[in-house]
């Protein structure tokens, strides 16, 4: 049987897909960003799922996942008055401007892309799977491969990323290889309640700034000193059951 | 080393001496086989995951480098304040310290996953990662005590060479202690680990160890060789351990009580785990034998007989053992984001996980047991061939 020819999603999305995930507007010097909206969050983890088939991330691991405020998966907390509460965190990688895991990494297989916005980037070839970097993270978003990789189905991978070698560590890239086609990750894109925008931290005018300065973005842990370039977006209602 | 005393002068002693040898040989080709067992399947035969990811070959990475404190710092120590009181067990410690670093280097190899890219960290060291340092310190404490070794074992060791070398040995023994709590210590993620008295600790638990190892060690060779120490010394080294867990014991208090007091939540959360609840079985097992108990026998009068100064010594190598578990542990329960539904586990079937545990595996025991087992004949070589020697050839 021949092997079946793979067809880059990016390049299979129609046109007017291509245009609603277009970057478009950015600085001379993009410092990438996004920020989360957690009043439109509806906790419905269709960006951790696009997450795992566009990075093609095996079973068991999660780059990107939906964390649920409360006692428990889908179980609402008790809020003010007695009220049931729901709410969601989407946690991936935070992107750090000054990111703990590329200061401990012995081999600086982590490392920030100066040239690629200021990612936080992991070369798994440089990687010697010693952990540190996960030690070192506070968010917990960095998964290693412990063993060969599993899919649910044989040969059910879309190859836009290089698949890594077992015993390295690997992590959210901000979907770098389709920021390299001006399109934005894909949990922006398949956010069916428009909860995420990414844009230029380095763009003064730009939705992504705009948003974070008119909402009062807060930052995960920013008590730590890790300057993420990920924001959190709180909501300015409550929703109740 | 039951095997040594006797080895080669009566059949019996040669049929000890080659059933240790064998088990020996053979434990390490246990451990090989279980490490390439692993290389090739990867770390998913170990009871790690992505929530707790580092597990008992980091305790025991820990616990090595921390036991190679007794000797240099004993041989060192003596040395600088001009004391003969150690001298006769001056080969034997610094034997024990090199075998412990030694050991300590080798035991980082299983942790990793891809230990063939190992190289790559001196290629390209990243030198604000501390496990850079590490490897550093490491190599030079390594390499001042095979020079020990080298001074200690010539038939006229030059007078004064080896004080020459306490002024190197000395701050090289605190530093590799100190850099490897900084691998811990300098982390902000872990508020557990994340404190000063990190590397104080370390220093103070490797010397109460390291001790513990130099103490059962000396009285096993004693028994089993030609080889005899002063007659006063296990009096003297329990006087030394007493004041080693005193230090060991007031830096843990001092840290248990200011992180109780100031009622950080991260901190408190994660001390509670240690105090009353998953770890309190250890840790209260860890303050028991590895303080408690040493501490009386050696502050007591029990100190004049032998056998108690051993089993202090023993229990208190358990008790830091103890204490390196915990230590790893607690921060590895605890990650700081502990929203539902928690960290991915790693693996097909072990989507997340919530109330992660963490069992070792038969393939971490078989390699721990090999590096046991390598140690083990280092040291009985070492001993028959570097520390009986000089009594059998003036007796």
């Amino acid at each position: 049987m021949p092997e079946p020819t793979k067809v880059s999603p990016v390049e299979a999305l129609p046109e007017a897909s291509r245009e609603y995930g277009a970057i478009g507007e950015v600085s001379d010097d993009p410092r990438w960003g996004m920020a989360v909206d957690t009043e439109r969050c509806i906790g419905c983890w269709s960006c951790a799922v696009i997450c795992k088939s566009e990075n093609d991330v095996p079973l068991g691991m999660w780059w990107n996942r939906i964390l649920t405020r409360g006692e428990e998966l889908d179980t609402p907390e008790t809020g003010e008055f007695g009220r049931l509460d729901m709410s969601w965190v989407p946690l991936a990688c935070q992107h750090c401007d000054d990111p703990p895991c590329m200061k401990v990494c012995p081999t600086s297989a982590t490392f920030v892309d100066t040239e690629h916005g200021y990612l936080v980037e992991v070369n798994q070839d440089d990687c010697i799977g010693c952990r540190y970097c996960m030690a070192a993270c506070p968010y917990g978003v960095r998964v290693f491969n412990w063993g060969e990789p599993e899919y649910p189905v044989e040969g059910f991978d879309l190859g836009m990323v290089e698949p890594r070698p077992i015993g390295s560590v690997e992590k959210c890239t901000m979907c770098i290889h389709r920021l390299e086609e001006e399109q934005v990750p894909s949990c922006v894109w398949s956010c069916p309640a428009q909860a995420r925008i990414f844009g230029d931290l380095n763009d003064p005018d730009g939705r992504l700034v705009r948003t974070i300065e008119d909402r009062g973005a807060t930052q995960l842990l920013e008590e730590k000193g890790t300057k993420p370039k990920v924001y959190y977006l709180e909501e300015r209602r409550r929703r109740s059951l | 080393m039951s095997a040594v005393a006797t080895a080669g002068r009566t059949a019996e002693g040669r049929s000890w001496a080659a059933a240790w040898y064998g088990l020996l040989v053979g434990g390490m080709v246990v451990g090989l086989a279980c490490f390439v067992y692993q290389w090739i399947n990867g770390l998913a035969v170990t009871g790690l995951s992505n929530t707790i990811s580092w597990g008992m070959y980091i305790i025991t990475f820990m616990f090595l480098v921390g036991i190679s404190a007794g000797g240099l710092i004993v041989a060192a120590g003596a040395e600088l304040v001009g004391s003969e009181r150690f001298a006769s067990l001056q080969r034997l410690a610094v034997l024990l310290s090199g075998t412990a670093i030694l050991a300590a280097a080798i035991s980082i190899l299983p942790d990793l996953g891809r230990p063939q890219m190992v190289w790559r960290m001196l290629r390209q060291p990243h030198w604000t990662s501390p496990l850079i340092w590490d490897v550093i310190i490491i190599g030079v404490y390594l390499t001042i005590a095979l020079i020990d070794l080298y001074i200690l074992t010539r038939p006229n060791p030059k007078p004064g060479a080896l004080r020459t070398m306490a002024f190197f040995a000395l701050p090289a023994a605190v530093l590799v202690h100190s850099i490897t709590a900084w691998i811990f210590g300098l982390l902000v993620a872990r508020p557990f680990w994340n404190t000063a008295l990190m590397a104080p600790m370390f220093v103070s638990s490797a010397l109460v160890s390291g001790l513990g190892l130099l103490i059962v060690t000396a009285h096993i060779v004693d028994r089993t060789t030609e080889w005899e120490p002063d007659r006063d010394v296990f009096d003297d080294l329990g006087r030394l351990m007493v004041w080693f867990i005193a230090v060991d014991g007031f830096l843990l208090f001092a840290e248990i009580l200011t992180t109780y007091a100031s009622r950080v939540p991260d901190h408190l959360k994660q001390l509670n785990v240690l105090l009353i609840g998953r770890l309190a079985p250890v840790f209260w097992a860890e303050v028991a034998i590895g303080v408690v108990v040493p501490f009386a026998i050696c502050a007591s009068r029990l100190r004049e007989r032998r056998g108690w100064v051993v089993a202090a010594g023993a229990l208190a190598m358990l008790g830091v053992f103890a204490k390196r578990i915990n230590i790893v542990m607690t921060s590895m329960f605890m990650p700081l984001v502990g929203l539902a539904p928690g960290i991915p586990g790693g693996r097909a079937g072990q989507e997340f996980a919530p109330d992660p545990i963490y069992i070792p595996t038969w393939v971490e025991a078989g390699i721990l047991l090999g590096l046991a087992c390598f140690i083990g004949l280092f040291v009985t070589l070492g001993v028959r061939y570097l520390v009986v020697p000089e009594r059998r050839s003036t007796g």
